[in-house]
């Protein structure tokens, strides 16, 4: 067995298979994007409407974010991909439930980020704003929206990379990502040790990466003190 | 039409998942729960220490742990151990327990990083002055205070262990969704030897349904808990 570790070969493992691997990687990235930002036009619109106590908008949503972060998300894809697949009419293909999943997953964390931020916003503010003579959705805008926004904004890239994260979980429906196309490069070559160093470096750098964006982010962002 | 006819196989279906998956999914989590806060709040505590070899390597663990995604942390568990040596072959139970307890230390390290340190520089004091030393002081009197924050993200990383456990299906543990999926297997066998039905959407909903029952009850907790225990 220590052979296989005797053998380890990064160089030509990474030449072998880098087109592979980079398909993959561009993969994890693009369903990344579509869930993170289609994530965050739902965490902003029914963050709002939970703010705001919007009738009925508010409730549903109530319904969509404790479901869904109260059962697996891989339960969740399979539901998608399997369970709805049952019914010939709701069929979908692997790439759509791909970012469809994951885009709803993350949804409903940024509603809760977003709620939290924008229910944060001291409603001084939101009143002084309608003192302006703004009308509502101005006042949403150009208060509450900056205010809050930056108040979630840490909580809202954690999400972000929780969603890149859980795009390595596609592997279940065989969607071929990053963690995927490794796994089957791996299975293919034995070359089990190279793979998971791959896997490792990218996942690391990007998750750190994001992270150490979020501290910089954070410190030009921050709300003056006395706000 | 779904919800109005009960099929068949909707009774023995409904028992196995709870039986055999329920069942499994809930000793792992208790398994990872147990182990991670162990090894969690032992880290967390060292990691208040001002001595950098130490805090670089506690840094190091929680944020690789924390970093991968979990998947990619179990097929290193499940199929990297063998590789250093065949006596560390394990069972899908113990790669999966192991996995989650890598996960689940990370995130209440760096949780009672923050209990310990909120606790006052006084109690440290007093705690010295009263002859213990650094170990009886972090064991008697400052991780007891530290408690009272660490309960609700132990309650919340309960719920998030749970919810990990369906990875193990993966590696052929039995869990709930491993459970499902032999079900669906069962269901839509031909008749002789299964029911010849589809039975996808009723029994990945069921499974829903159980994690949510499960779920909800200790995610609500956790948050009664932070308003009592924290704001107190």
């Amino acid at each position: 067995m220590t052979l296989l570790a005797l053998t380890y070969d990064l160089g030509s493992f990474l030449e072998e298979n880098w087109e592979a691997l980079l398909r993959g990687l561009v993969r994890t990235l693009q369903v990344s994007a579509i869930a993170i930002i289609g994530s965050l036009l739902i965490g902003l619109a029914l963050g709002a409407a939970r703010a705001h106590r919007i009738p009925v908008v508010s409730q549903l949503a109530v319904v969509y974010v404790e479901i869904i972060r109260n059962t697996p998300i891989l339960v969740q894809i399979f539901f998608l991909y399997f369970g709805l697949g049952q019914f010939p009419a709701m069929r979908m293909d692997v790439f759509t439930v791909a970012w469809l999943s994951i885009t709803i997953w993350g949804g409903a964390f940024q509603t809760e980020n977003f709620r939290a931020g924008f229910e944060a916003v001291p409603f001084s503010l939101r009143e002084g704003g309608l003192a302006l003579g703004f009308t509502p959705l101005k006042n949403f805008v150009n208060v509450t929206l900056p205010v809050g926004g930056r108040i979630a904004l840490p909580s809202t890239i954690n999400t972000f990379i929780a969603v890149l994260k859980n795009t390595a979980l596609l592997y279940v429906i065989a969607y071929e990502e990053l963690t995927t196309t490794a796994f089957q490069i791996q299975a293919l070559t034995l070359e089990t040790l190279e793979a998971w160093t791959v896997l490792g470096i990218v996942y690391l750098t990007l998750v750190w990466g994001l992270s150490l964006s979020i501290r910089l982010l954070e410190s030009h962002l921050a709300l003056p003190e006395a706000a | 039409m779904i919800f109005v006819d009960v099929p068949e196989w909707a009774d023995p279906v409904a028992r196995y998942l709870i039986e055999e998956g329920l069942v499994g999914t809930l000793r792992i989590a208790a398994v990872a729960l147990v182990a991670s806060s162990l090894i969690g709040i032992t880290l967390g505590t060292l990691l208040t220490i001002r001595f950098m070899p130490t805090r670089a390597l506690i840094r190091l663990y929680i944020e690789v742990w924390r970093g991968l995604p979990i998947i990619v942390t179990l097929f290193i568990v499940y199929f990297g151990a063998p590789l250093i040596s065949t006596q560390f072959e394990l069972d899908p139970y113990t790669a999966g327990a192991v996995t989650l307890t890598l996960w689940g230390s990370a995130q209440i390290a760096e949780a009672t990083r923050g209990a310990v340190q909120s606790i006052s520089r006084g109690q440290h004091e007093a705690a010295s002055a009263l002859g213990f030393g650094w170990v009886g002081r972090h064991v008697f009197v400052i991780l007891p205070q530290a408690t009272r924050r660490l309960i609700p993200p132990l309650v919340s990383l309960l719920v998030g262990i749970i919810l990990n456990t369906t990875l193990i299906g993966i590696i052929g543990g039995s869990e709930l969704l491993e459970a499902s999926k032999r079900m669906v297997e069962v269901v839509n066998a031909p008749l002789p030897t299964g029911f010849g039905d589809r039975g996808e959407f009723q029994i990945y909903t069921f499974v829903m349904l159980v994690f949510f029952l499960v779920c909800f009850p200790l995610t609500r907790l956790a948050a009664w808990l932070e308003r009592r225990l924290v704001r107190a």
